[in-house]
């Protein structure tokens, strides 16, 4: 299944969310996090968008998992928080 | 006896250029070849720059790009899409670690954003900022700004809207939905300033520069000597310009 959203982090920026994933084990095959905010280290974008392919879709496991890689790549996110990633990709079931 | 930076002026450089010399201060700046550097430029064609992490695709009409002759380019700062035409735009190319830059990445934001306020005062503007990266004045944006950390080096660039044609900047820019275009239009209209709108009057890019110049020369107590870019430097933007962002794979990677 392929699934978009976009979502307005609140006092944040915008994200836009490509998703495409498994309906029947609702896991992440592939993800794409585009929009207006900011990250420090840029290029650790590509590195969370690899490292969540295979998590299942589900708050804690996203969450879990988004901090996860925040925490070992150092990623400091600004107008953008895990939060806004998980309630962005979650949306894309709906 | 205030510190010394290097100050650029560099016109008329197409979207590829202008991002690939930031990058090749940055890089030169971060092994000691060269001075701290504030450099004002302008865009040749006018051109639209994206963030890093935004779909060129997603945000920009490249068919209408085409069309009207203006340029594109990925930048390597996050944020939003711009549209530079009647601009001021700056880059500050600055050691994380020097005495004048918070190590906190909004508290820098707050204080390179102070320099540009200050030279919007020189212009007769009273400005706020307003984080996380815009500043506004009469309640409208005139100014937005991003910034990069790299090689322990900072580079932050913006704008100064001098003067703004928003139908022209939403010809090319892609609107979620056709059917609010015009009420985005009004609404965008009623969200962003320029400096003719403001003083009444039309303020060119030469007639701005040493004002804002002066901007950052009084909020970090430096004085910003003329110089050029290095050999060394147009190398490096030679080199990104063709292998970064006048590729077609770095523009349209996301």
């Amino acid at each position: 299944m392929n699934s978009k959203s976009v979502y307005k982090v609140p006092n944040g920026k915008l994200i836009k969310i490509s998703l495409k994933y498994s309906d029947k084990n609702k896991q992440i095959l592939d993800l794409r996090i585009t929009g207006d905010f900011f990250a420090y280290p840029e290029e650790a974008i590509e590195i969370l968008e690899k490292k969540l392919v295979n998590t299942l879709l589900n708050e804690k496991n996203l969450q879990q998992k988004i901090d996860d890689v925040i925490r070992e790549n150092k990623i400091e996110f600004i107008g953008l928080n895990t939060e806004g990633l998980v309630t962005g990709i979650l949306m894309c079931l709906k | 006896m205030s510190e010394k930076w290097r100050y650029l002026i560099t016109e008329n450089n197409s979207a590829a250029k202008n991002m690939a010399i930031d990058r090749a201060v940055l890089v030169a700046n971060s092994e000691g070849k060269v001075p701290h550097t504030v450099r004002f430029y302008t865009w040749s064609p006018p051109a639209i720059s994206i963030g890093y992490f935004q779909g060129l695709s997603e945000e920009v009409d490249l068919k209408k790009c085409k069309e009207l002759g203006v340029d594109y380019v990925r930048r390597i700062t996050g944020g939003g899409a711009v549209f530079h035409e009647d601009e001021l735009t700056y880059s500050i190319v600055i050691p994380e670690n020097h005495p004048q830059i918070p190590k906190n990445i909004m508290e820098s934001y707050g204080r390179i954003c102070g320099a540009v306020m200050k030279g919007l005062k020189n212009l007769g503007i009273d400005s706020t900022y307003v984080p996380i990266n815009d500043i506004i004045s009469g309640g409208r944006k005139i100014s937005g700004n991003a910034q990069t950390r790299k090689l322990k080096t900072v580079l932050q660039h913006g704008t100064v809207i001098l003067d703004v044609d928003v139908e022209k900047m939403f010809s090319l820019l892609i609107v979620p939905n056709e059917k609010i275009r015009d009420k985005m239009i009004a609404d965008v209209k009623q969200r962003v300033t320029s400096v003719k709108h403001i003083l009444g009057k039309y303020v060119s890019f030469n007639d701005s520069v040493n004002s804002m110049k002066q901007g950052f020369e009084e909020e970090f107590n430096v004085r910003l000597v003329p110089g050029s870019l290095t050999d060394y430097e147009l190398d490096l933007a030679d080199k990104f310009e063709k292998e970064c962002f006048a590729n077609h794979s770095w523009n349209h990677k996301r």
